[in-house]
């Protein structure tokens, strides 16, 4: 009833939006065009409460809001569904002010009530969203209540730094409430849903879905949203997704101009656009090197190890240094990554500029210096086959894994197990299926031990490094290198690692910027120092685009974090 | 006649029990589960990856998993549910069989319409030069393999477009996102039928140059062997027309162990056409099943796989009937 009243007041008042997002691109542009992108799969679903992948996610947030995001320009927080928000208590309450006359495509407004029915369902265990962390912190809730119809409060357990980045979907509970109460969410919003069913209120809307084939939005004519000029956005009239699970053939439908945007993942790839470039096949450009991905590639020993000789001596940083001193990383980007990639020496992505240094203690590839390393451990001289043993005769061995079918990864882990055995290492490197390696690396037997010794391995990075705190706390459950059994600290701990502990539980609930890059300069600082994990290379992102396309980044802006373009929104194609 | 059909019908139960408990378990052999890409994801906490296991039964014991999904499969039809996609296992792989389907019928009746008549050509030309130019072809397309064939024919697909300067082949895909600025949807079926031919051009010409040569060489054989018999001697003896000979007599007896075999391509129809359809961005049943041998998917490759032992009991069956049906010397009683 509620939302009936001020529907028909807002149609009084003559308003579509009442205060509309300014969405501000990179230079004007037009209404109309198709942006066309292929995606390696179909996604699982739309329905926001049980998507768990990017290829789900991807389209999900074509059309559903979230209270606020990284700003483009400057990876601040800024308001989407959010027009502002006002700190109290010291930063444990924040109150989000909602864009008033803001609509679902099918009319209804969207106001507290969805925002507080869509945190209550994330946050249920029940339901198991996959946004559910961003609702419990250490263990205690964060409560999200409604203040009037466009105001809602949330409070924090703690003080939390990213607690103005609040990116979960939300969803209309006119259709999904009822279903909730039910128990049967997750039934709504599926692939069989037909989607003119399916309610948006974001820039795009469905419009079809080819299973195996594409998924194709249209511009919402609702969306809260306008350009700096007071234009309405999406500029877009399509958005389409096509499905090619093929790498190669994906590549080869940017070449044939079939879809709009690329990111070429190696320097075959880019060498293969610049040539059809140049042969005048393809209107576009692509920029090697623009920057790096954000992704973290690294070797981790196992601290729990079986076999006590091996866990004491992986618990050695002097060994560890050792093997930093083996890994080289010039020949690993030269022909891993041909040529196409940076050296990483500590945990934070170097493309997230407002928390990453470069002045760290870096253990450079030192053959030598790895040796009188060694030396030092014991291990002296070297036994008939060229191998080091200490003084029983013990020769300095281990097992070296990483997942099967990551050819990149496969490379790096030659030339680093290749590297160790000249200087007299034995490492026998195997690879292995990626979930035997998961296993491995998670699930350690009653006791606490683990059955690997090393192990290369990458994880997803992310701007905000307090979200990884699930591999640096020490009852993290990816604490990879010395990991505690059913969510407990490890048994025995070094001290870097109770102070990188600290500095994680720190860096969360610090609100100052400066202060908060402090905490994390000097945590990368103790990380590089300790390897715990001992850093690779960095693939670099290499965009390419079809020249069709207008609102994109010019080269010095473009950034792996962001992507192409600052908005969705105000991206527009040229013909 | 009957009573043998119903006899096929009781030893298909053992087979098909025997079949799933063996795919159940080589499933459960390999390491990890449905759930177990989730659990390198920094920001997924420990309690929701167990959730999800329970969510899905995968905490309980194997032999219980297995009965409880045999039980929906044999008394509700039921194939269980994908845990990929959170829903019936039947609608996720619904549409790839039927996709699929078009490559492999089309590709099957490009075969057989174009292998018999070499085969029958190189048999009676035995040794010419045409005989030892398609042989040579025919092996030629047995041997590259078709997931290379595919990526060649994508690139050559290329090509010709930029040199006439419009698409006159399809990059991969199955369907145009639009007909003559219409969606795809909105355009009239026939519309839509042609639309798929054309993207069905090039995955057929890759299946069917590797699936020929074998049936080329049968056909050859089997003409080879009736064209030796007394009986075409006697016709031949008898003034018969050479083309009446091959044709009538001898092509009659050659092509019943074809005949035979049709009935063993019933569970091709389901089994998709490999890895050409990944290649060619063809939404069939090939990329479905490695997606759900990726992600352990449990239910939806113990679907695909009952589904596809089932329909190859059938196509026995039917094989064998119709070589009794064909070739008069056999019954069954």
């Amino acid at each position: 009833m509620k939302k009936i009243l001020a529907l028909s007041m807002l149609a009084l008042a003559g308003l579509a939006v009442a205060q509309p997002k300014v969405f501000k691109g990179v230079e004007a542009g037009k209404a109309g065009g198709n942006y066309r992108i292929s995606a390696i799969s179909d996604p699982r679903t739309f329905n926001p409460f049980v998507a768990r992948e990017t290829s789900s996610t991807n389209v999900i947030a074509l059309f559903l809001p979230t209270l606020t995001g990284y700003d483009p320009y400057g990876l601040k927080p800024e308001g989407l569904l959010a027009q502002s928000w006002e700190l109290r208590n010291n930063g444990l309450s924040v109150i989000f002010k909602l864009r008033q006359g803001a609509k679902w495509s099918d009319g209804q407004t969207i106001d507290a009530d969805d925002v507080i029915f869509s945190a209550t369902a994330h946050a249920d265990p029940k339901v198991n969203s996959n946004s559910r962390s961003s609702f419990v912190i250490d263990g205690q809730p964060v409560k999200w209540t409604k203040v009037d119809q466009y105001t809602v409060r949330a409070d924090f357990p703690k003080p939390y730094a990213p607690a103005l980045i609040q990116g979960w979907y939300i969803a209309p509970e006119h259709i999904f409430g009822e279903a909730y109460k039910a128990g049967k969410i997750a039934e709504l919003w599926t692939l069989e849903t037909p989607v003119n069913r399916i309610v948006s209120g974001g820039p795009f809307m469905l419009e079809s879905y080819a299973k195996g084939e594409r998924v194709v939005l249209k511009r919402n004519p609702n969306y809260w949203g306008v350009d700096d000029k007071n234009n309405a956005v999406a500029y877009l009239e399509r958005y389409t997704f096509i499905t090619v699970p093929d790498l190669n053939a994906s590549l080869a439908k940017f070449l044939a101009g079939e879809t709009d945007a690329y990111n070429a993942s190696n320097a075959d790839q880019v060498a293969q656009i610049l040539e059809r470039v140049r042969s005048g096949g393809l209107k576009g450009e692509v920029f090697p090197n623009a920057d790096v991905t954000t992704g973290t590639e690294f070797i981790v020993f196992n601290w729990n190890n079986k076999d006590p000789n091996k866990a004491k001596l992986f618990r050695s940083v002097k060994f560890r240094r050792a093997m930093a001193h083996l890994v080289d990383k010039k020949s690993m980007i030269e022909v891993a990554l041909g040529g196409l990639g940076q050296p990483m020496w500590s945990p934070i992505s170097i493309p997230v500029k407002q928390f990453f240094t470069d002045d760290v203690i870096k253990y450079e590839f030192s053959p030598q210096k790895a040796a009188a390393l060694l030396a030092e451990l014991g291990f002296r001289k070297k036994n008939a086959q060229g191998f080091l043993v200490d003084a029983s005769g013990k020769v300095l061995e281990f097992n070296f894994v990483t997942n099967q079918g990551n050819n990149t990864r496969e490379k790096i882990a030659q030339i680093f197990a290749e590297d160790a055995k000249k200087a007299g290492v034995k490492v026998n490197y195997r690879p292995v299926d990626f979930n035997e390696l998961v296993r491995q690396l998670t699930q350690p037997a009653a006791d606490g031990t683990r059955d690997f010794d090393a192990i290369l391995i990458g994880l997803t990075g992310s701007i905000e490094p307090a979200f990884s705190r699930n591999t640096w706390q020490l009852n993290g459950s990816l604490h990879a290198w010395n990991l505690g059994v059913g969510g407990q600290a490890p048994k025995q701990v070094e001290s870097f690692e109770v102070l990188i502990d600290k500095l994680m539980t720190q860096g969360a609930t610090t609100l100052d910027p400066a202060k908060r890059r402090e905490i994390y300069v000097q945590f990368q600082k103790v990380v590089a120092e300790n390897l715990p994990f001992i850093y690779t290379v960095a693939p670099a992102y290499n965009p390419a685009r079809n020249a069709r396309l207008g609102g994109l980044f010019p080269k010095a802006q473009l950034n792996s974090i962001v992507g192409q373009f600052p908005y969705i929104e105000t991206v527009f194609t040229k013909e | 006649m009957w009573n043998y059909i119903a006899r096929r019908f009781l030893q298909l139960i053992p087979t098909f029990v025997g079949a799933t408990i063996l795919a159940f378990v080589i499933i459960q052999i390999a390491p990890g589960d449905a759930i177990t890409r989730f659990e390198l994801d920094p920001t997924v906490e420990r309690e929701q990856i167990e959730r999800l296991r329970q969510q899905f039964g995968l905490d309980q014991p194997v032999p219980v998993q297995y009965a409880k999904w045999l039980s929906g499969v044999l008394f509700h039809g039921y194939l269980g549910i994908s845990l990929d996609y959170r829903s019936d296992v039947w609608s996720v792989i619904r549409q790839p069989i039927l996709n699929s389907m078009v490559l492999v019928v089309l590709s099957t009746l490009l075969i057989f319409a174009v292998a018999i008549p070499i085969g029958v050509y190189s048999a009676v030309r035995k040794y010419s030069l045409g005989d030892r130019t398609l042989t040579f072809l025919a092996f030629f397309g047995l041997a590259v393999p078709n997931f290379f064939f595919g990526l060649i024919m994508l690139y050559f697909a290329i090509w010709v477009n930029d040199n006439v300067g419009r698409p006159i082949l399809p990059i991969g895909g199955m369907t145009s996102q639009e007909i003559g600025g219409v969606p795809y949807l909105e355009a009239p079926w026939w519309q839509r039928t042609l639309d798929v031919l054309w993207h069905s051009i090039l995955p057929v010409i890759v299946l069917s140059t590797s699936g020929m040569a074998g049936l080329v060489r049968i056909m050859r054989g089997q003409m080879l062997e009736v064209l030796s018999q007394d009986f075409v001697r006697t016709a031949r003896a008898k003034g018969v027309a050479e083309r009446m000979v091959i044709y009538k007599h001898a092509l009659r007896n050659a092509v019943i162990p074809i005949v035979a075999g049709i009935g063993g391509l019933l569970p091709g129809l389901i089994a998709g056409a490999g890895l050409v359809e990944v290649v060619m961005a063809w939404p069939g049943i090939t990329p479905a099943f490695l997606q759900a041998v990726s992600a352990i998917d449990i239910y939806v490759i113990m679907g695909l796989i009952t589904i596809s032992t089932f329909l190859l009991i059938i196509g026995n069956l039917i094989s064998d009937l119709l070589l009794a049906w064909v070739d008069p010397r056999i019954r069954y009683n």
